[in-house]
């Protein structure tokens, strides 16, 4: 067990998990002195069907306020403000945050406006400007991948003034999380294998990251074992209640992980290729780990080892000898690929070269692969690498990840 | 009240000594690397005109502020920084804590992940601004020492580790 010389460590998210967690949200608002929540979506979760059920499950016990389903896929600054309109008028006491992270980190902009009674957003930008509790937010993810629902930044983006605006702060830690199997039931096989990878990545690389620590390892542990254990069986069976609700709390433990353990180069990489090629994040994610793995093997093989336990269950893990674990976590890594790919028939991508757009057109051309390790040098993530990387590293990460070939560990400086 | 008496923390002005004499040479060296390695000159090169930015340890100092002017030359522009904008603000959270980095007891990296820092600013300036301080290290520190402050020893030629060497050293105490 690693144990840093110092560390520190948050999450006090309450969760509510289970197959009707829904039908607690009336107690835990009323826990937080709140009755009138506005509801927050987007239209393909309203569309999914998703927001009846949460409003069908809590409408006996809850005045609902009002709701909006407006948020475009990129949060926005002009949405935030006119969602905060919204909750004023009606006079909600709260907000309930149903989708992915663009609902989430909408949310707690407008959460940060109707709170601080702010008529511009950017003086809270930025990490510790926020100096007390917000109103109550409850989040419901509706995938099981991004972990926003316990992470403490949101981004708002003003498109009028091309700004990027993030906010930091403990106060944008939602109140409550819920997880409940239905919310995710009928996300389709590719986007169950995307974003259940990057959970997976989420884990992996908070656990082989320079600022883990014994808290988000048990965090990640539990995370890697529930998403390796039940992933392919959701894709078998969409409907398996079970399974989905496992893959939920498997990416809120991995969002506890790397929200205080942060992640490194498959992440420094994934947001470049995300940026400059429009990849799906959780693809990018899939594709990169086994790379970024291989290539931090030097600095932590050690603990990439130890992930066999959790990737692959016991029996595997005492029948391989210590010095071929990572190896070993590395390659069912790769498989678990491979058995997606097969599991969705093909549209899960096993490398860059793979990924397509809906008309079948490459995503990633190969003459873009030098724009992408030249972004990545510019992300934040990698202070978190146990390894450096330079440009030619991330080129040559980024090669072989598009070729489909395990990285050749000779080439790696230093080694 | 007046029976009792107030105990305020120390100033520990021997550790904020150490760490204010760092801080005037890295800021030189930084100075002095920006003229003199290629790489250094390129991090500058891609940053805003007038960027400035500044080192220091909370609460109360000390800082080293550096900056880039109009005609693009890298300045060390002194320990205090006043009413000064600054760009990219990176505070040690602790006068302990900057002991642990200035003694190379704990590399940048490690001090980042263990939360030492405080970081305000671009996140494409810090990753410039830490490469800079990487390589600052590496022209400024011997191998064996140098080896604990970066993530990977690089493998410069004679003539830019050596030459290059004797060159920032002397640039940095000329102040040039």
């Amino acid at each position: 067990m690693y144990l840093p010389e110092y560390y520190e460590f948050c999450c006090r998210v309450k969760m509510i998990a289970g197959h009707d967690a829904l039908e607690k949200i009336p107690e835990a608002l009323a826990q937080l002195h709140a009755g009138r929540p506005l509801i927050i979506t987007d239209k393909g979760v309203s569309g999914a069907g998703l927001v009846d059920t949460v409003v069908d499950a809590i409408k006996d016990g809850v005045d609902i306020g009002a709701m909006a389903d407006d948020v475009p896929q990129d949060s926005s600054l002009k949405v935030v403000n006119h969602l905060a309109d919204v909750y004023r008028d009606n006079k909600c006491d709260s907000i309930i945050a149903v989708g992915g992270g663009s609902v989430m980190d909408t949310a707690k902009g407008v959460n940060i406006v109707v709170s601080e009674n702010a008529d511009d957003l950017m003086k809270f930008s930025g990490a510790g400007a926020l100096k007390r509790a917000l109103r109550p937010l409850i989040v419901i993810p509706t995938t099981s991948g991004t972990g926003s629902e316990v992470t403490l930044v949101a981004v708002v983006k003003d498109h009028e003034r091309h700004l990027k605006m993030a906010f930091a702060s403990y106060f944008l830690l939602p109140n409550v999380a819920i997880l409940d199997s239905r919310m995710t039931l009928t996300l389709p096989p590719a986007i169950t294998a995307s974003t259940a990878m990057d959970a997976m990545a989420h884990a992996v690389e908070a656990y082989t990251g320079l600022a883990k620590n014994p808290m988000s390892d048990a965090n990640a542990i539990a995370a890697i074992s529930l998403i390796s254990n039940n992933l392919l069986n959701v894709l078998k069976n969409p409907s398996d209640r079970e399974g989905r609700l496992a893959l939920a709390n498997g990416a809120t433990l991995a969002g506890a992980a790397f929200s205080n353990s942060m992640v490194g180069v498959v992440h420094a990489l994934g947001h470049a290729t995300g940026s400059m090629c429009g990849v799906p994040h959780g693809v990018c994610m899939s594709i990169l780990l086994p790379y970024g793995l291989e290539y931090n093997m030097r600095k932590n093989a050690h603990f990439t080892g130890e992930l066999l336990l959790p990737l692959a269950g016991a029996e595997v893990y005492v029948s391989t000898p210590k010095h071929l674990r990572a190896e070993g976590a590395i390659a069912y890594i790769r498989k678990m690929n491979q058995d997606i790919h097969n599991a969705t028939d093909g549209r899960h991508a096993r490398f860059l070269e793979e990924v397509k757009d809906r008309d079948g057109k490459r995503m990633v051309p190969r003459e873009k692969l030098e724009a992408i390790a030249g972004a990545a040098l510019d992300d934040g993530s990698i202070f978190y690498n146990p390894e450096e990387c330079d440009y030619e590293d991330f080129l040559m990460i980024i090669r072989a990840a598009w070729e489909g070939a395990p990285l050749d560990r000779t080439l790696i400086k230093g080694v | 009240m007046d029976d009792f008496k107030e105990i305020t923390s120390g100033n520990k002005p021997f550790k904020r000594a150490y760490v204010a004499i760092m801080l005037w040479f890295v800021g030189r060296a930084i100075q002095a690397a920006a003229r003199v390695d290629k790489n250094v000159k390129g991090e500058f090169k891609k940053l805003p005109e007038g960027f400035t930015f500044c080192l220091g340890v909370l609460p109360k100092g000390p800082y080293m502020i550096v900056g880039k002017n109009e005609k693009g030359r890298v300045k060390y522009l002194g320990w205090e920084p006043g009413g000064r904008r600054i760009d990219l603000d990176m505070k040690i959270k602790s006068i302990e804590a900057a002991i642990l980095m200035f003694t190379f007891q704990e590399s940048t990296a490690i001090a980042t992940a263990r939360d030492r820092m405080i970081v305000d600013g671009e996140v494409p300036h810090a990753c410039a601004i830490v490469r800079v301080l990487d390589i600052g290290e590496v022209y400024l520190l011997p191998k064996f020492i140098a080896r604990q402050a970066v993530k990977r020893y690089p493998a410069w030629s004679f003539g830019r580790k050596y030459i290059g060497r004797v060159r920032i050293y002397f640039r940095s105490i000329l102040g040039y």
